[in-house]
């Protein structure tokens, strides 16, 4: 499935690890969040992300963030908005500063959405054009609120130019 | 689907319906295949059969340019198809508090 | 001077009683049609499926009812301009059937729209700075107001500089627009609640602190199958904290609202879960953990949304309530209006004045074209081309000199809009209904055209008072049932139509649930039910008592027996 970063489609170097399948020694890997103590046992310098479900609440990350450099969050349908307030959260609260990635089922009217609240990358799914998510990244230049990418002050009041 | 508009007894007959894509009103399906703005074009399928037929009907939606396709108990006893139920009546006939726009002596409705 | 007003953004003179968008927010809007357009062609060719499509265009207002698709545009805190209510005039006349619908949260429906339309018309309401973005879907709804703000005499503060703080805030918010449902927030600045605060997911009560503006703050009312008044969630919260703390509230919803049941979606289900101690705590947390300066809302930007607001010029001519006692005293008709349809201002020599859209047997909150431009233009003459929508689906001219009343009730007579019957038994709200509805169960609005016509003596409607009477054709309750001192539910048994009643519901400050009095009744037999209700109240009222104060006096049984011994 195609990875895109910044409206563009760009490689995939991790490999995302079911509940079950053996975990490789080496190599960047995302494991699922029960399974977080596994990745966490190999060696320090092996790049590691974990997958976290949207009901999870982010302060469990707390202890392991600074060895992650990627955390997973997902739209099981694009309706359940949790996964915003997460990557929000992992944003501001905790100050993670590594790859937000989404997985699921996300639409591309939400991609704007999605990079204002602290996500880097976004897992296509299936089927997905990658010219009209593109589009959706390019198609507003004014919001209207305060987000975690700080953008610039356009004016009076609230409203920031969207980079 | 709203259950209350798909409530269907086990004998009897129904009427399949759904609203245009395009400009949302609604259509009756004909004898034909194609849809009608009028009940009284509707064809009256028994219920034994109805539900393989909206099956198929909502298959090809997105080709027919409808939505939302489902069935309409009718009345055994009239001529013209009378869904049972008030609701369906009010979306055969026209909303009730504005008589001039019911469907059936209406010019079509070219709102433009 | 109405010309000048009506020239507004660009002349640097800002419409009266709303913001004036500037050529930032026109290219917003700009953007935000053009990505409609495309998605009406993404789901038109099949690349959207309707499943997909629907919670886009319900972002953009617009339902598929039962006879075609219905479009409702924001009338953000419930104030427009002459300008802008001419374009809804023209947009009911070129797309729709000649009407509009005005709804209980300030909106207006247009009923017979169709899809392909849609683009266009909204950007022809772009063209007057309007819009019809997060009218539905699981987003931040259009805030409403106080349709008195800025006018009213019981005024603390005029609420509205943060109702559209509030609607720049939440628009394409990035964290809260796919909400576990949706979320309205209503804001006043009066003590005497004309917004139903405590009915609403967030209520807001604004007013002066000792260092500036502070709010009080209500969460988790609401009215729908589970209809709860609002929990008192805390006092004084100071404006530049205002956003942080309502961006806190609406993230531990956004975490922990249930999403398995649409019928437990609501914030509302959530407070009760958690208590309103428990969810204060972690509102409190969430709040304490957020990087507050980011969120700060300072009173720069506050002053500077302010500054894009007209106000108006009010300086009447010393004799100004002299000379309206005297129209009054002159004429009976006109003096019966002003008793029932005005409200008092803060500034000497104005008023402010209601148009009733509750015509003797018509349809609550309908205006056809020709009416909305009749509106428009009285406006303009009568109150600084500024028009406010209220949620007993009203409209009002909030500033009005009042030795200019008089001409004012002459003019709406000939537009057929000068009904005296505010908050008297004739003002009745009413939702679409299953005339328009797809999820209704029964017709509203008939049940409200034979209860208007049965009371239409204006006399009979004064004697009875003030009397409520909302009518939902389903549980969903967008005509406030639940809050009506008579409250009509529409149910549907075997397909055909029943109604319910609830007595002694509130939606003011003795904000109140009305309670099921018996069994539902057929649809012929509603009416006179309500009007042998009536009849016992006024048999057992003491002097100056409301039929809600009676009710709550003498409990439901008597009311009962009315109702139902006859039957
Ligand atoms: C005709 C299309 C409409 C549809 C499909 C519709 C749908 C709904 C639904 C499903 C609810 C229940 C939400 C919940 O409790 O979670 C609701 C509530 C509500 N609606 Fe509507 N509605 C419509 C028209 C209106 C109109 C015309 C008004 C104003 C007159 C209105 C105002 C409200 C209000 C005030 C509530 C209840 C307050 C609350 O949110 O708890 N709606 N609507
Ligand atoms: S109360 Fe029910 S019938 Fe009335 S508008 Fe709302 S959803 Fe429709």
């Amino acid at each position: 499935m195609p990875l895109l970063e910044n409206g563009r489609i760009v490689e995939d170097f991790w490999t995302t690890i079911g509940g079950d399948e053996l975990l490789p020694p080496t190599g960047p890997v995302i494991v699922p969040l029960d399974r977080l103590e596994d990745g966490l046992a190999r060696p320090a310098g092996e790049k590691l992300g974990v997958a976290l479900p949207p009901d999870a609440e982010i302060a469990v990350l707390r202890a392991a963030l600074p060895r992650l450099a990627l955390v997973g969050v997902t739209f099981p349908t694009f309706r359940d908005g949790r996964a915003f307030s997460q990557a929000r959260a992992l944003r501001e609260h905790l100050d993670f500063a590594g790859d937000i990635r989404v997985t699921g089922r996300p639409l591309p009217d939400q991609y704007e959405f999605l990079l204002r609240c602290g996500v880097s990358t976004v897992q296509l799914p299936d089927g997905a054009d990658p010219a009209v998510w593109a589009r959706a990244h390019e198609r507003f230049t004014t919001a209207y609120q305060p987000a975690v990418r700080d953008e610039r002050a356009e004016g009076f009041g609230l409203r920031r130019f969207l980079a | 689907m709203d259950v209350r508009s798909n409530r269907r007894e086990a004998g009897g007959s129904s009427v399949v319906t759904a609203n245009r894509l395009l400009d949302g009103r609604i259509v009756w399906l004909a004898g034909d295949g194609a849809w009608s703005g009028r009940i009284d074009a509707a064809h009256v399928f028994s219920n034994d059969g109805i539900e393989a037929v909206i099956d198929a009907t909502a298959r090809r939606q997105q080709a027919d340019g409808v939505v939302g396709v489902y069935g309409v108990q009718v009345r055994d006893d009239s001529t013209t198809p009378v869904p049972v139920t008030v609701r369906e009546r009010i979306r055969a006939f026209g909303p009730t508090v504005h008589p001039e726009f019911a469907t059936l002596t209406e010019v079509p409705p070219d709102v433009r | 001077m109405s010309a000048e007003i009506l020239a507004a953004p660009s002349s640097g003179i800002a419409p009266v009683g709303h913001y004036a968008y500037d050529q930032v927010d026109r290219a917003f809007l700009h953007d935000r049609v053009e990505q409609f357009r495309d998605q009406v062609a993404r789901r038109l060719s099949g690349t959207l499926s309707e499943d997909e499509f629907k919670p886009l265009r319900l972002m953009n207002g617009l339902y598929l009812q039962l006879h075609a698709y219905m479009l409702r545009v924001a009338i953000p805190y419930g104030i427009l301009d002459s300008r802008q209510m001419r374009e809804l005039a023209n947009i009911a006349r070129t797309y729709d059937r000649d009407y509009g619908h005005f709804t209980t949260r300030q909106n207006i429906q247009f009923n017979w729209i169709r899809l392909e339309d849609t683009p266009d018309i909204l950007a022809r309401l772009a063209t007057v700075d309007m819009h019809a973005i997060q009218t539905s879907g699981n987003c931040i709804r259009n805030v409403t107001c106080d349709q008195f703000a800025g006018a009213a005499a019981d005024e603390l503060l005029d609420p509205r500089v943060h109702a559209e703080i509030l609607r720049q805030w939440s628009t394409l918010h990035p964290e809260f627009s796919f909400l576990p449902r949706k979320f309205k927030i209503a804001i006043s600045g009066s003590p005497n609640d004309r917004v139903a605060a405590r009915f609403h997911d967030i209520g807001l009560v604004a007013k002066p602190g000792r260092h500036g503006t502070v709010f009080d703050v209500f969460v988790g009312g609401g009215m729908g199958r589970t209809p709860i008044v609002g929990v008192h969630l805390r006092d004084n919260l100071p404006e530049e904290d205002l956003l942080a703390y309502l961006e806190a509230m609406i993230r531990v919803y956004n975490e922990y609202g249930r999403r398995d049941n649409i019928y437990k979606a609501r914030i509302k289900i959530l407070v009760q879960a958690l208590g309103a101690e428990g969810y204060r705590e972690k509102v409190d947390a969430e709040f304490a953990a957020m990087d507050r300066a980011r969120y700060r809302l300072p009173p720069e930007t506050v002053a500077a949304i302010r500054a894009r607001f007209g106000t108006p010029a009010l300086d009447a001519p010393s004799d100004a309530a002299e000379r309206l006692a005297g129209a009054r005293r002159a004429d009976a008709a006109f003096d019966r209006w002003v008793r029932t349809n005005t409200h008092s201002h803060r500034a000497a020599g104005y008023i402010s004045a209601v148009i009733s859209l509750k015509p003797d047997g018509g349809i609550p909150g309908d205006a056809t074209s020709a009416q909305l431009d009749a509106i428009a233009d009285l406006a303009e003459r009568f109150s600084f081309g500024e028009i406010r929508i209220s949620h007993m689906q009203n409209v009002v001219l909030g500033h009005v000199r009042q030795d200019e009343l008089h001409a004012l009730w002459q003019e709406l007579g000939r537009a057929g809009l000068a009904s005296a019957n505010i908050g008297l038994i004739g003002d009745i709200i009413a939702c679409p209904g299953l005339d328009y509805c797809s999820l209704a169960n029964a017709r509203s609005i008939p049940i409200a055209q034979k209860l208007s016509a049965r009371f239409a003596n204006p006399d009979l409607q004064e004697r009875i008072g003030d009397l409520q009477i909302k009518i939902s054709g389903c549980i969903n309750a967008c005509g406030h049932h639940h809050a009506g001192h008579i409250g009509i539910l529409g149910v549907d048994k075997k397909g055909e139509e029943f109604f319910q009643l609830t007595l002694g519901g509130s939606a003011a400050s003795d904000a109140a649930i009305g309670q099921i009095l018996g069994p539902a009744l057929p649809e012929d037999s509603t009416v006179d039910a309500i009007a042998h209700l009536v009849d016992a109240y006024l048999v057992h009222r003491t002097d100056g008592e409301r039929f809600l104060d009676t009710y709550r006096r003498l409990g439901a049984a008597l009311f009962k027996d009315a109702v139902y011994a006859l039957a």
